[in-house]
C-alpha cells in the first residue's frame, strides 16, 4: 500500500512551525519523548516505546563453526524487519531503501564500534563458536525508528544471558538454566544512536524527529556515542549539506542525550534484575496498564450518620429553585408507528424574508418583556403524516409553535 | 588486529607516505565512447571507473518522474576480482545498495537537478581493484564523469578518507590501514563553499579529536580538487585541440 | 546485447556493401577490427586482460583458489567461468537486467572450454581426489560493440597466458593430515600452456555472404549466426548456431571453411604479441585505461 501524501498546508505549517523553534507535540527543539523500557519474561527480550513508536528485539543464541577468516571470534548477526503493522506504507518482503539504511546503521553501530567482546564467544577454536542473533521488529512507526531500533538491541543485549558450557577435549556439553545459571555476554560499552533532522538546508534542527516532521525534513544525520563521549558511528542522509560546525554542535548535544539514555536503560535492567530475585512478577504483561477488573476491594471508610437528614434537608432549602431551562416537548405519537419528539432546530435555510422577518421578531421581542409573540406561521420543516386526521394539523400547529418557540427562548436568554 | 605498526616513530605509513599525504591520483575522462560521460580513476591501488547516461527519460517506473527537478540513479558495483578474496555477487547486497545509496544522495546534494524537470540521470560506477578509499574513489570518478557529459553541478564533489593513529589524523587510508582495527572517516566535501555532502565514521573515536580528523580529512579534499581540477583542464586542451579545424 | 534501431534503407545498403565484398567501415568480409590487448592490468589477480575490439571494452580476470575436485574426474582441476554484463555497457544491464545475457554468454564458455584438448586440466591437480587449482575466470562486460564472444575469447587465452600459479608443496602433517604451503616467491609460478586454447569466430550471416567480426548495424541485418571454437592447428571444438533464422547445409559448410582459416590466423600473431608483451618486463608501463 502507498503511504498516504503529505499536503502541502501540512508541510508549510510544520516548517512554518519550526522556524518559529516550536513543535507540534509542544516540545523543545532539543527534547527527546517519553523513553519506556520494558523486558519480556525471558532473557533478551526488550520492548522500547519512544513516545509512540514501538520496537521489540530479541536476541538469540546458537553453536555453529566460526567463519573461516576469524577462527577465534564469535558471529554477530543483526536483522531488522519493517513489519506491515508498523505502518501501511511497510511491505512483507520487499526491500526498501529505509531497511536497508536502518540495517547497515545498527550494523555499523553495534558490530564495527566493537561493543561486545567477541573473543569471549569463542568455544572452541576453529570448530564452535556462539552466534549471537539479534532480530529487531518495529511494530509501530512514528518517527525516529534508528534510535529507538539501537536503544532496543543494546539493552536487549545486556539483558540476555547465553547458557554456560563446559568444554572437555573436543566434547561440549551446554547446560540448560536449570542446571547451571546463564552467563551474560560480556559488553564494554553501550553505543546509542542519535537522531537529528534538518530542515531548510541546514538552517534549523531538531533532535528526535517524529512522524510528520520526518516527512518535511531535508535531511538525517545519526551520531552513535556511549556514555564515555567516545563517538561510535556518524552517517549523514539525503541530501543535506552540513558545516563542520554544525557536525561538532550535534556530537555535543548527542552525548548529552546519550548520558541520559544510557541511565535510563541501566535503571530499567536493576528494576528487572531485582524484580527476578525478589520472585515478583515480571515481564510485558506487567507492564501493559491494568485494564480490566482482576479483582474487586472494597474499601470501607465511616461516615457519621447521625443527623444526616436534617442536614440534607436544609441543603435542599437552601439551593435556589432551577428555573424551568428547557422544556422538553413532550413525545407526540401522530400516527400508530411514529413518534416524534420536538420538532428539531431552526432551519437556517431560509429565504432572506424570513431571516429580515425573524430579526424583526427579535428586535420586538426585546422591546416586550416576557410577551412572546408568535408571529410567523413558517413551516420549517416538512412534516410527512401517513394517517392524515382533522385534529393532527391543530396539534402539529401547536407542535410547531413550541419548537418554534423553544428556540426563540433561547434566543432570548442569549 | 594489532601488531601492524601503521605509523613508525619516524612518523611514515606502511607504505612510506607521510601522515597527511595523499596516495598518487591519475584520472582520464572520456574513457568510453558509448557513455554521455565518462571517467576513470587510480588512487594509488584502488582503480575505480564511472559512467554516466543521462538527462534521458524516466525508465521503468513512471511513478518515480518528479515534475521539478531530475532523478538522480546510482548503481556502486565491484567487480569480482576486485578484492583480495573473490566477491560472489558483483552487486545487491546491503553494502553494495547503502554504497548506492551515500552516493545517489551526495549528487543530488551537489548537480542542478532543477535544470532537468522530469528526467533521469543515471551513475553507475564500478571498483576494478580495491585497496581501501571505494567510497572516494567512487565519488571522485563519478565527478569527472558528471563533468564529462557535461551535467552542471555547484561545485567539484572531492571525497577521501581519513584515519586516526597515535593522536595523529592520517589521509587518505589504503585497506591495511581501513581494516586495522583504528577509525575510518569518509568525507563528500564541495570545496569552495565548504560545504559537506556526505559523512560516514566508523569505530570510536572520542568526542574531542572529531574537529582534528575532520579538519585533516577536509584538507585532504581540497588537495584532490585541485588534482581534479587539473584533470578537467587537461581534457578541455586535449578535446579543443582535437576538434580544432 | 544493446540493440540499435536501423531502418530498412540502412539495411539494404548493408547488405549490398556485403555482397560487393565492402562493409561500410571498409573492410573485407573476413577483416577484424582494429584490436588493443593488454595484460596484468589488475593487480589483485592471478592473471589479466583487457581488450578493445573497435568500441567494445573486456576485462577479465583469473584467480586460482584450492578447492575439491569433482567427484568424476578426481585428478583434474577446473574452471569456473562467470559473466558480469555491468551497467556500464547500457542502461538496461542496471541490477538484474544484464543476468540474462551473462547466463547466456558463460553457458557458451563453459561448452567451448569443457574438453580436454583446450587446457590440459590434469596440471591443475594438486593431490588426487583431495585437492586442485580451480581456476575463476571472471568476465567484465564495460562496453558492448556486438561481436562479443570474439573478443571474450581472445581475453580468456591472453588472461590465461598472464596467470602465475604459485607452486605448491605438500608435505606430511604430525596426523597423517596433509599440509599445503603456497610458495611466498612470486617468480616461483607455475605457468599455463596455452598452445591449445580454442579463439571464438562468430559468423554472421547477412544476405548472401557471411560477415566476420559484426558490428551492432551488421547483426541488426543478420537473421543467423554461426559461432565456431577454432584451436591453432585449424581444429574446430564447438560448433553452435545463434539466431532465429535458418541457415541451409550448404552455407554452413562454406562458413565453417572460412571460420577455420580465419581462426587459425588468428592464433599466431597473437601470441607473438602476448610473447613480446612480457618480454618487455617489468619496465612496461601499464596503461589500462589511462590511454
Amino acid at each position: 500500500m502507498k503511504d498516504t501524501p503529505l499536503s502541502n498546508c501540512e508541510r508549510q505549517f510544520l516548517l512554518k512551525a519550526v522556524e518559529e523553534k516550536k513543535r507540534v507535540d509542544g516540545r523543545q527543539t532539543y527534547d527527546y519523548r517519553n523513553i519506556k523500557i520494558t523486558f519480556g519474561t525471558e532473557y533478551g527480550c526488550c520492548i522500547v516505546d519512544l513516545g509512540k513508536t514501538r520496537i521489540l528485539a530479541q536476541v538469540s543464541c546458537e553453536l555453529v563453526p566460526p567463519k573461516d577468516s576469524r577462527p577465534t571470534e564469535g558471529i554477530l548477526f543483526f536483522n531488522l524487519e519493517l513489519s506491515p503493522m508498523a505502518s501501511p506504507a511497510f511491505e512483507l518482503g520487499r526491500q526498501s531503501e529505509l531497511l536497508v539504511k536502518l540495517n547497515r546503521q545498527l550494523e555499523r553501530c553495534l558490530r564495527n564500534s566493537k561493543c561486545i567482546d567477541t573473543e569471549s564467544l569463542c568455544v572452541i577454536s576453529g570448530e564452535k563458536v556462539w552466534q549471537i542473533r539479534v532480530d529487531v521488529h518495529v511494530l509501530n512507526h512514528d518517527g525516529n525508528l534508528m534510535d529507538a531500533a539501537s536503544i532496543a538491541a543494546i539493552a536487549a543485549l545486556s539483558h540476555f544471558r547465553r547458557p554456560e558450557v563446559a568444554i572437555q577435549g573436543r566434547d561440549i556439553t551446554v547446560f540448560t538454566p536449570e542446571e547451571r545459571d546463564p552467563i551474560p555476554l560480556s559488553i564494554y560499552h553501550m553505543p546509542i544512536c542519535v537522531s537529528f533532522a534538518f530542515f531548510q538546508q541546514g538552517t534549523y534542527l531538531l533532535v528526535d524527529p517524529c512522524e510528520r516532521e520526518e516527512r518535511v525534513m531535508d535531511g538525517l544525520l545519526v551520531i552513535a556515542m556511549n556514555k564515555h563521549r567516545e563517538i561510535c558511528s556518524i552517517q549523514s542522509s539525503g541530501g543535506i549539506m552540513l558545516l563542520k560546525e554544525q557536525v561538532l554542535r550535534c556530537s555535543k548535544i548527542a552525548s548529552v542525550k546519550v548520558s541520559e539514555i544510557t541511565e535510563l536503560i541501566n535503571k530499567a535492567l536493576d528494576n528487572d534484575k531485582r524484580a527476578r530475585k525478589e520472585g515478583g512478577k515480571f515481564g510485558f504483561a506487567e507492564s501493559m496498564p491494568k485494564e480490566r477488573i482482576t479483582a474487586l476491594k472494597k474499601d470501607e471508610a465511616p461516615v457519621e450518620m447521625t443527623d444526616v437528614q436534617d442536614t440534607a434537608n436544609e441543603i435542599i432549602s437552601r439551593t435556589e429553585a432551577q428555573p424551568d431551562i428547557v422544556k422538553v416537548p413532550s413525545p407526540v405519537v401522530p400516527a400508530p408507528g411514529t413518534g416524534q419528539v420536538g420538532e428539531g432546530l431552526l432551519n437556517t435555510w431560509g429565504l432572506e424574508e424570513e431571516e429580515d422577518e425573524e430579526e424583526e421578531q427579535h428586535e420586538k421581542e426585546e422591546m416586550s418583556t416576557g410577551e412572546v409573540m408568535v408571529l410567523s406561521d413558517s413551516e420549517e420543516d416538512d412534516v410527512v403524516i401517513l394517517n392524515p386526521d382533522a385534529n393532527k394539523p391543530k396539534r402539529l400547529e401547536g407542535g410547531s409553535k413550541k419548537g418554534v418557540e423553544a428556540p426563540k427562548k433561547q434566543k432570548t436568554s442569549h | 588486529m594489532a601488531g601492524v605498526e601503521l605509523l613508525s616513530d619516524q612518523g611514515y605509513r606502511l607504505d612510506g607516505r607521510k601522515a597527511s599525504e595523499l596516495r598518487k591520483v591519475q584520472a582520464r575522462m572520456g574513457v568510453f565512447a558509448q557513455a554521455d560521460g565518462s571517467a576513470y580513476i587510480e588512487q594509488g591501488n584502488t582503480k575505480a571507473l564511472a559512467v554516466v547516461y543521462g538527462p534521458h527519460e524516466v525508465r521503468g517506473s513512471r511513478s518515480r518522474t518528479m515534475h521539478d527537478r531530475a532523478v538522480i540513479n546510482c548503481q556502486y558495483s565491484m567487480a569480482t576480482f576486485s578484492t583480495a578474496e573473490r566477491k560472489r555477487r558483483p552487486h545487491g547486497d546491503r553494502k553494495s545498495s547503502e554504497m548506492s545509496l551515500h552516493l545517489k544522495q551526495t549528487f543530488e546534494a551537489a548537480v542542478l537537478t532543477q535544470l532537468y524537470p522530469r528526467s533521469q540521470i543515471d551513475i553507475y560506477v564500478k571498483i576494478l581493484q580495491s585497496d581501501g578509499g571505494n567510497y572516494s574513489a567512487c565519488v571522485n570518478a563519478a565527478t569527472l564523469a558528471l563533468v564529462d557529459a557535461g551535467i552542471p553541478m555547484r561545485d567539484y564533489v572531492c571525497a577521501c578518507t581519513a584515519g586516526f593513529v597515535e593522536d595523529t589524523p592520517l589521509a587518505d587510508l589504503c585497506h591495511a590501514e581501513e581494516s586495522g582495527g583504528g577509525t575510518t572517516l569518509a568525507l563528500a566535501l564541495l570545496p569552495r563553499s565548504r560545504h559537506i555532502a556526505l559523512v560516514q565514521m566508523d569505530a570510536r573515536l572520542h568526542q574531542d579529536h572529531l574537529d582534528m580528523l575532520m579538519e585533516a580529512a577536509a584538507e585532504a579534499c581540497r588537495g584532490l580538487s585541485k588534482v581534479l581540477d587539473g584533470v578537467v583542464r587537461q581534457h578541455l586542451q586535449e578535446v579543443s585541440v582535437l576538434t580544432r579545424d | 546485447m544493446a540493440s540499435v534501431q536501423v531502418s530498412e534503407a540502412e539495411k539494404v545498403y548493408i547488405m549490398h556493401g556485403v555482397r560487393d565484398d565492402l562493409r561500410v567501415d571498409g573492410r573485407g568480409c573476413e577483416d577484424y577490427r582494429h584490436m588493443v590487448i593488454e595484460t596484468d592490468v589488475v593487480s589483485n589477480t592471478d592473471g589479466s586482460a583487457k581488450v578493445s575490439l573497435g568500441h567494445s571494452d573486456i576485462l577479465v580476470g583469473v584467480k586460482a583458489e584450492i578447492g575439491k575436485p569433482r567427484a568424476l574426474v578426481p585428478d583434474e582441476g577446473y574452471l569456473e567461468f562467470f559473466v558480469d554484463c555491468s551497467a556500464n555497457a547500457t542502461p538496461e544491464f542496471e541490477g538484474r537486467g544484464g543476468e540474462e545475457l551473462g547466463i547466456d554468454l558463460s553457458n557458451t564458455l563453459y561448452k567451448v572450454f569443457n574438453n580436454k584438448h583446450s587446457i590440459d586440466l590434469r596440471s591443475l591437480c594438486i593431490c588426487p581426489g583431495e585437492h586442485c587449482w580451480v581456476l575463476y575466470v571472471d568476465v567484465l562486460l564495460l562496453q558492448c560493440d556486438g561481436n562479443l564472444f570474439d573478443a571474450i575469447s581472445i581475453a580468456i587465452k591472453a588472461a590465461l597466458f598472464n596467470t602465475r600459479i604459485p607452486k605448491v608443496h605438500i608435505s606430511e602433517d604430525a596426523e597423517g593430515g596433509k599440509e599445503i604451503e603456497l610458495s611466498d616467491d612470486p617468480y616461483d609460478c607455475v605457468r599455463l600452456n596455452v598452445e591449445n586454447v580454442p579463439c571464438i569466430v562468430t559468423l554472421c550471416k547477412v544476405g548472401q555472404r557471411h560477415v566476420v567480426d559484426a558490428t551492432l548495424q551488421e547483426k541488426a541485418c543478420s537473421v543467423a549466426s554461426l559461432l565456431l571454437a577454432v584451436t591453432h592447428k585449424g581444429m574446430v571444438t564447438c560448433v553452435r548456431k545463434m539466431g532465429g533464422g535458418s541457415l541451409d547445409p550448404e552455407s554452413i559448410s562454406e562458413m565453417t571453411e572460412t571460420g577455420k582459416r580465419v581462426g587459425k590466423a588468428l592464433h599466431a600473431p597473437l601470441m607473438d604479441l602476448l610473447k613480446k608483451e612480457e618480454g618487455l618486463g617489468k619496465n612496461r608501463q601499464k596503461v589500462g585505461f589511462l590511454r
